[in-house]
């Protein structure tokens, strides 16, 4: 298997790990499936060629007032939204989340009309192609999305381990209403949640975007991201990381070996697969899967 | 005329009341064809077949509440089993049907079964894996056959009569959806419809009274699929062709809107719900034409975002959908009556 | 004399709106008492106290009528956070601790808008000097501990709240007797060096009126009996239906109809 394979594989996995860091954070903290996850992070990347657009000659700012407004869209969705749905059944909060992210397309197309962006060139930056080793080569943005991908892991085992609202964080997850009982602001740890949820998926859509441009079918790498995720069990950070890796091989080998028109599928056939022989995922809790 | 005993009366489908109201509906069903011109009878055509689809989708998400991603592949694969049976072996309908339905039943039990073990959520996903599964042979199927955009259907012809006007197809869905509707109303009557409902509502206590609580899910999933794929393969032949670009996740998302908005877990919602879901779309394209030209053009995104909003606010504000609405009215003129 | 701390006036509580489960239990808390809330299982003495400490939402339950006051102020009806401000806070029956995170993250959790950065140290400090097997525990996951550990630290997480209340549902469930008398005998010790008031539900009696000043005994949802804990401790009753004391045999009719109101 050639090089190029490897680093191919690497940044796939890499872009289904920094996606599904959003679901494992939400699911994690409430137990909700966000299915509007894709069209959240495709927002991510208008988001940035609307901010390309501002500040067309610093690249730094556009990206970071993207990824802070990427921020705030996720508290404004818990806020006007999800809260609302937390007294109803899970079934009723996936729905929404469904209806949620066709609203999404709709108003992304009707912001933006339906043609392809290219925020690298709006920003008057080159995606260059860099030689990783002999025959092998990465494009500078997917070299940034591994690096990007490699600090938000780090800084999220950080947070979730050191911080007190980490801690919290994990705590709510567990068992709410324990965690209302000791004090903690539940309304307050969600909206953070969707929060943090939405920054990383709104980074890793700008990414892409700089990558390959910014374009309406985006979302669908958000819901291939969501088997990765699964895979892994979906309230485990590392799962999340095994689990990518593990799609990310079997679509690049089923693109190069079998068709490339399976693309969509195979995450979809490994999830099954694996839901079929172990339902938590690869490093999920046994209990998680009674409380879906 | 005296019904016969308590107990008949009971069982009886219709009490005489509503046979009444009844056989006035289905008398003006009758005469619609005859009076309705070119453009609404397509339309009601439309909303005729989505009523299949819709009660199909009621049955397992309204009421065994599951949900399920796979609509638009249960679809799919029943619309090609009938372009693949009809155009590469020439098959007849009598042929074709049960196959979709086979392939749907099959397709229900193999997608089910992983929610076996699982619960809720995981059905959604399995169905999502369905989805793409069968985009992906569809599209390899085009590939292979090198039908750049889609498969061609012949009408369906039964005794030697080609089923080809619309009046006639008319008949066949209004007969297909009241099939589909008694079907649902007696499963959702008998037992197994009764286990449905208490799974929806408390799954803990359906299996603490004794409910196998994953045979009725994966029975109602096996039905809910047949349906689905009857009501596909019934579209290959309406629109005399098969194309997997029709299938996307947009088709799924619009049924699950009809069973949202039409009110879970009511059969006259499976049927507001589908009309709604089907004309919504031409109320849009008329507002459209009001607005200012560069946003009234992007119909399509119009309509997702339409779409998007009318669902969530109803998973909001009126989770009983349009059935809610009406019996909130209902109750509120009752009142208003000295 | 002060008014009492807490105060539970002709509490009503119904289940999904049809099964009631308390019909007007009226009880006081002293400030720094320990008062005892006996009685079987189902007499409605875990739901009164859901229904003090906003943990009501379970199983969907609901005050249909009367009134909780601490200090002073009604609180029935907020939720659980604003009634652990307020300082009352629940040790519940089940789910006591967050099973996946370690004892001094558990700890680390909890959190109080009275309670700042000194005042979390002393607690913390506090709490691993009436607990000391939780101290050498820091680092085990809540999950794995022992089912002595786990009410230890489900106390402790409580206290980290800076409670002026601390309601106990249950200190004894399924705990071998050495490792309940220890418990009490530390809540005990909470009581007398912290000052935190008491309410403690127990199926238990022998082990509530131990260390209890004051008690209340619920059946089917209505006090059936109350007393200073030396009285009940006396009564014959008691000592026959809860105590275990021998005696000659009585009815179960003629039991109840004494104890009935």
């Amino acid at each position: 298997m050639s090089l190029q394979l490897v680093v191919n594989v690497v940044v796939l996995a890499a872009i289904y790990a920094l996606v599904g860091v959003g679901y494992v954070v939400v699911y994690r903290a409430s137990r909700v499936l966000n299915l509007a996850h894709g069209e959240l992070m495709m927002v991510g990347a208008y988001l940035l060629v609307g901010t390309a657009s501002l500040f067309a000659g610093s690249p730094v700012v556009a990206v970071l007032v993207a990824a802070l407004c990427g921020l705030v869209m996720g508290v404004i969705v818990y806020v006007a939204l999800m809260r609302w749905m937390t007294g109803q059944t899970v079934l009723a909060a996936v729905l929404v989340t469904i209806a949620l992210g066709i609203l999404l397309r709709g108003l992304v197309v009707l912001g933006f009309t339906a043609q392809q962006f290219y925020p690298a060139a709006m920003l008057g930056w080159r995606n260059q192609s860099i030689e990783v080793a002999s025959g092998a080569r990465i494009s500078a943005a997917s070299a940034m999305l591994l690096a990007v991908t490699v600090v938000v892991y780090g800084a999220l085992f950080l947070f979730l381990r050191f911080t007190r609202l980490g801690i919290q964080l994990r705590a709510t997850g567990q068992n709410a209403l324990l965690a209302a009982q000791r004090g903690i602001g539940l309304n307050a740890v969600y909206a953070f949640a969707w929060g943090l949820s939405t920054f990383t998926a709104s980074i890793a859509g700008m990414l892409l975007a700089l990558d390959s441009g910014a374009e309406g079918q985006m979302a669908t790498i958000g819901l291939k991201a969501f088997p990765a995720a699964l895979v892994g069990g979906l309230d485990s950070f590392v799962g999340a990381i095994v689990g990518s890796i593990i799609v990310a091989m079997a679509e690049i080998a089923a693109i190069q070996y079998v068709n490339p028109l399976l693309s969509d599928v195979v995450p979809f056939l490994v999830l099954l697969v694996v839901l079929a022989v172990r339902p938590w995922g690869l490093f999920g809790s046994r209990e998680q899967l009674d409380r879906v | 005329m005296e019904a016969a005993s308590p107990y008949a009366r009971e069982v009886a489908l219709l009490d005489r009341a509503s046979l009444a109201r009844t056989i006035v509906v289905l008398a003006a069903l009758a005469v619609l064809p005859f009076v309705a011109n070119a453009f609404l009878l397509d339309l009601a055509n439309q909303v005729l077949l989505a009523v299949i689809g819709s009660l199909a989708l009621m049955l397992l998400t309204g009421f065994a509440g599951q949900i399920s991603l796979g609509t638009a592949g249960l679809l799919a694969a029943g619309a090609y089993s009938v372009g693949i049976l009809s155009h590469d072996a020439g098959a007849p309908v009598w042929v074709t049907l049960p196959a979709a339905a086979l392939v749907g039943a099959t397709l229900g039990l193999v997608f089910g079964l992983p929610s076996l073990r699982l619960r809720g959520l995981y059905l959604a996903i399995s169905t999502l894996g369905l989805h793409f599964i069968v985009v992906y042979f569809g599209g390899e199927y085009e590939t292979r056959q090198q039908l750049a955009t889609g498969l061609t259907v012949d009408p369906p012809s039964v005794l030697g009569f080609a089923l080809t006007s619309d009046r006639g197809w008319y008949f066949v869905f209004l007969a297909g959806a009241c099939l589909t509707l008694l079907i649902v109303k007696n499963l959702l009557r008998s037992r197994t419809g009764r286990a449905w409902q208490t799974l929806r509502e408390r799954e803990v206590v359906a299996s603490a009274i004794g409910i196998d609580v994953q045979r009725y899910k994966l029975y109602a999933f096996v039905v809910s699929s047949t349906l689905l794929a009857l009501a596909g393969a019934l579209f290959a032949y309406f629109r005399s062709f098969v194309s997997i670009d029709a299938f996307s996740l947009y088709l799924t998302v619009q049924y699950l809107a009809m069973v949202i908005i039409g009110g879970m877990g009511t059969v006259p919602g499976a049927i507001l719900g589908a009309a709604f879901v089907i004309l919504l779309p031409y109320g849009i394209e008329a507002f459209a034409a009001l607005l200012p030209a560069r946003v009234g053009n992007m119909v399509f995104a119009l309509d997702y975002a339409a779409f998007g909003l009318v669902m969530i606010l109803f998973l909001l504000f009126e989770p009983r959908g349009l059935v809610g609405i009406a019996r909130r009215l209902a109750a509120a003129r009752g009142k208003g009556r000295p | 004399m002060s008014e009492p701390l807490l105060e539970v006036r002709d509490l009503r509580v119904a289940y999904h709106r049809i099964a009631t489960a308390v019909h007007g239990v009226s009880l006081a808390v002293p400030r720094g008492a320990i008062v005892a809330l006996l009685g079987n299982n189902g007499a409605g003495k875990t739901t009164t106290l859901r229904a003090i400490s906003g943990f009501i939402g379970l199983d969907d339950a609901r005050v249909t009528g009367g009134s909780v006051l601490f200090e002073g102020e009604p609180v029935h009806g907020l939720p659980p956070s604003a009634t652990a401000a307020r300082g009352i806070v629940l040790v519940p029956e089940r789910d006591k601790v967050f099973p996946n995170l370690t004892v001094a993250e558990n700890l680390a959790a909890s959190t109080s808008p009275r309670v700042g950065a000194a005042e979390r140290r002393r607690l913390e400090a506090l709490c691993f000097q009436v607990f000391p097997p939780l101290a050498e525990l820091r680092r085990r996951a809540a999950g794995l501990l022992s089912g002595g550990e786990r009410q230890m630290l489900g106390v402790a997480g409580a206290l980290m709240c800076g409670p002026k209340l601390l309601l106990v549902d249950e200190l004894s469930m399924g705990l071998a007797p050495r490792v309940v008398e220890d418990l009490a005998a530390r809540l005990k010790t909470i009581r007398d060096e912290l000052g935190i008031t008491v309410l403690l539900v127990e199926q238990n009696a022998v082990v509530a009126l131990g260390i209890a000043d004051y008690g209340y005994i619920v059946e089917s949802g209505r006090v059936a009996l109350e007393g200073p804990a030396a009285d009940l401790r006396g009564h014959d009753d008691v000592r026959r239906h809860y105590l275990g004391d021998g005696g000659e045999h009585r009815s179960y009719r003629a039991i109840k109809a004494s104890l009935a109101p």
